[in-house]
């Protein structure tokens, strides 16, 4: 499918669920409904038409005013693709485990939850991933989190 | 007289084990000499590049992306610049894709005979390392002739490529791309029908292809498990569309299906070289418009880029928000999932057909920890 195809199809299929936010420049992103989004993505996954089988890539992003998750899909059997976007709620985000549609969601979850700070409903195992086990300095990816002296980034200034 | 007392138990692989091609550790719960569980704990390489990213500019993020998988850090170069022409709509120049072309498939030979050399020494021939290495050397002369680093190349930049090839390079090329082309029966004759390899390799680490899918596989390893998916071909960037090349595809999904797969992408990746330097024209290699590495801003937005390197899918998404440092890069790499997915493929397997199944996926750790 085109990507025109891909966004009047997702458009007309999912209706008010999400909203396509696209810039003409790159593939369709919808921003998704963060209570829709665990069925969006099962509907997403056993649409026959789009058949979204693999997940490409799942994470967080934390713009300096709130906090969103994106997720990429694609299509092995259809050859295409799309882009996902959540806005989460800052002062207690949180999002739905998307595990039990694409396993490979697992370590990605787990990555959201510990570098971000964003706690994934319906996953039993968030546990310390890539940073060290007795890690208690917050969530380095954040952008305002305030960085321990042994990490600090020089400053670069153009 | 009572019965043998048997139980599980548990022991640690790694993290400073030599078949674990980094540092990664494995929690393995083990029945005797049989693995009933493994457990991947990871992180031990992560540097936080995607921090680091976040406080340079765009340019300045190209040679970090060298340091995410630098095996083949021709591809990571490459997925960073395409996703920073997709946000900027930057034209590239006609010879700079061909250039590209030409080095993202001699990485990916080199990277596919390092395998080739590594997986056979964990399971315990040393000879096709001095081989696979000897090959790889060839290309890695050919790298440092151009841009002048044998690893973290730092060559495809966003826009074009750092610098043109010497007058040399192409009859060089040719040359290495004859004797790898000549040198592929010794490769398969050493180890394709050799009794312990095949003992070792066959019908060991079994990957369905639904579970490749689910689990996010990709590249040789999915392609092995019959998953006929490559971003070359299915998605295609760059000048792809324009060479005549297959994607082969192995339908087995163990250990040894994997090996071939590689051997038969080397072949392809070949003929592709040879296409491109036929093809190669004459011309700029960087856009009119220079790019400026301090002051280039690319509008506003947030792009996905991947592109199918030796490990399977390389992808990057970048968030601009108009300055000229990106507000967020995420990087995501075939090892990732390929690791993820190991604890699936273990079915009655021993502690050495670990090590091989490990092999067989050809992780890069740094890859896996950013």
């Amino acid at each position: 499918m085109t990507h025109d195809e891909i966004k009047s199809y997702i458009e007309k299929t999912f209706g008010d669920k999400l909203t396509l936010l696209d810039t003409g420049r790159c593939e369709p992103v919808f921003e998704v409904k963060l209570a829709d989004w665990h069925d969006v993505a099962r509907a997403l996954r056993d649409d026959q038409t789009l058949q979204f089988d693999y997940l490409c890539n799942l994470g967080g992003t934390d713009t300096g005013e709130r906090l969103e998750a994106h997720c990429q899909l694609a299509s092995i059997k259809k050859s295409h693709r799309v882009d996902l976007k959540v806005v989460l709620d800052s002062g207690n985000p949180s999002l739905a485990s998307v595990r039990d549609i694409w396993p490979a969601a697992n370590w990605y979850e787990r990555e959201m939850w510990e570098l971000y700070g964003i706690n994934i409903e319906g996953h039993d195992n968030l546990t310390r991933f890539l940073l060290p086990d007795d890690w208690d300095q917050g969530h380095p990816m954040r952008k305002n989190w305030d960085a321990p002296d042994f990490v600090r980034f020089p400053e670069f200034n153009a | 007289m009572s019965p043998l007392r048997t139980e599980e138990f548990t022991i640690n692989m790694g993290p400073h084990h030599p078949s674990t091609h980094g540092v990664c550790r494995l929690i393995l719960t083990m029945d005797g000499e049989k693995v009933l569980k493994v457990e991947p704990v990871i992180g031990y390489l992560h540097r936080s590049i995607e921090k680091i990213c976040e406080n340079r500019t765009y340019v300045q993020c190209v040679p970090l992306f060298d340091r995410f998988e630098y095996v083949t850090s021709m591809s990571c170069n490459m997925v960073f610049s395409l996703a920073v022409e997709k946000l900027a709509q930057i034209e590239v120049p006609e010879r700079a894709e061909y250039l590209r072309v030409i080095m993202l498939e001699l990485n990916r030979i080199a990277s596919h005979l390092l395998f080739y050399g590594v997986t056979a020494m964990d399971i315990g021939a040393l000879t096709p390392f001095l081989y696979g290495l000897r090959e790889r050397e060839l290309i890695v002369d050919l790298f440092e002739m151009t841009c002048g680093q044998r690893l973290t190349y730092n060559y495809i930049r966003p826009g074009g490529v750092s610098r043109d090839i010497p007058p040399e390079f192409i009859p060089k090329c040719r040359e290495a791309v004859k004797i790898i082309t000549e040198k592929m029966s010794d490769y398969e004759g050493l180890l394709n029908e050799n009794p312990i390899w095949k003992v070792r390799n066959v019908g060991i680490g079994y990957l369905s292809a639904e579970d490749a899918i689910a689990w996010g596989v990709s590249g040789p390893v999915a392609r092995a498990s019959g998953v006929s998916y490559d971003i070359r071909k299915n998605d295609p960037y760059s000048i792809y569309d324009r060479f005549d090349f297959e994607i082969p595809v192995h339908h087995n999904g163990d250990c040894y299906d994997r090996y071939l797969q590689r051997l038969a992408e080397i072949k392809q990746s070949l003929r592709i070289v040879t296409q491109a330097l036929d093809g190669l024209p004459e011309g700029e290699i960087q856009p009119k418009k220079k790019i400026n590495a301090i002051t280039f801003k690319p509008p506003a937005g947030e792009v996905y880029a991947r592109v199918e390197n030796s490990r399977g899918e390389l992808g990057t998404y970048v968030v601009s928000d108009g300055t000229n440092k990106p507000l967020r890069v995420k990087m995501r790499g075939g090892s990732y999932n390929q690791l993820q997915a190991l604890p699936i493929m273990i079915k009655d397997c021993l502690i050495a057909d670990l090590v091989a199944i490990f092999a067989s996926l050809d992780v890069i750790m740094p890859e896996v920890d950013r």
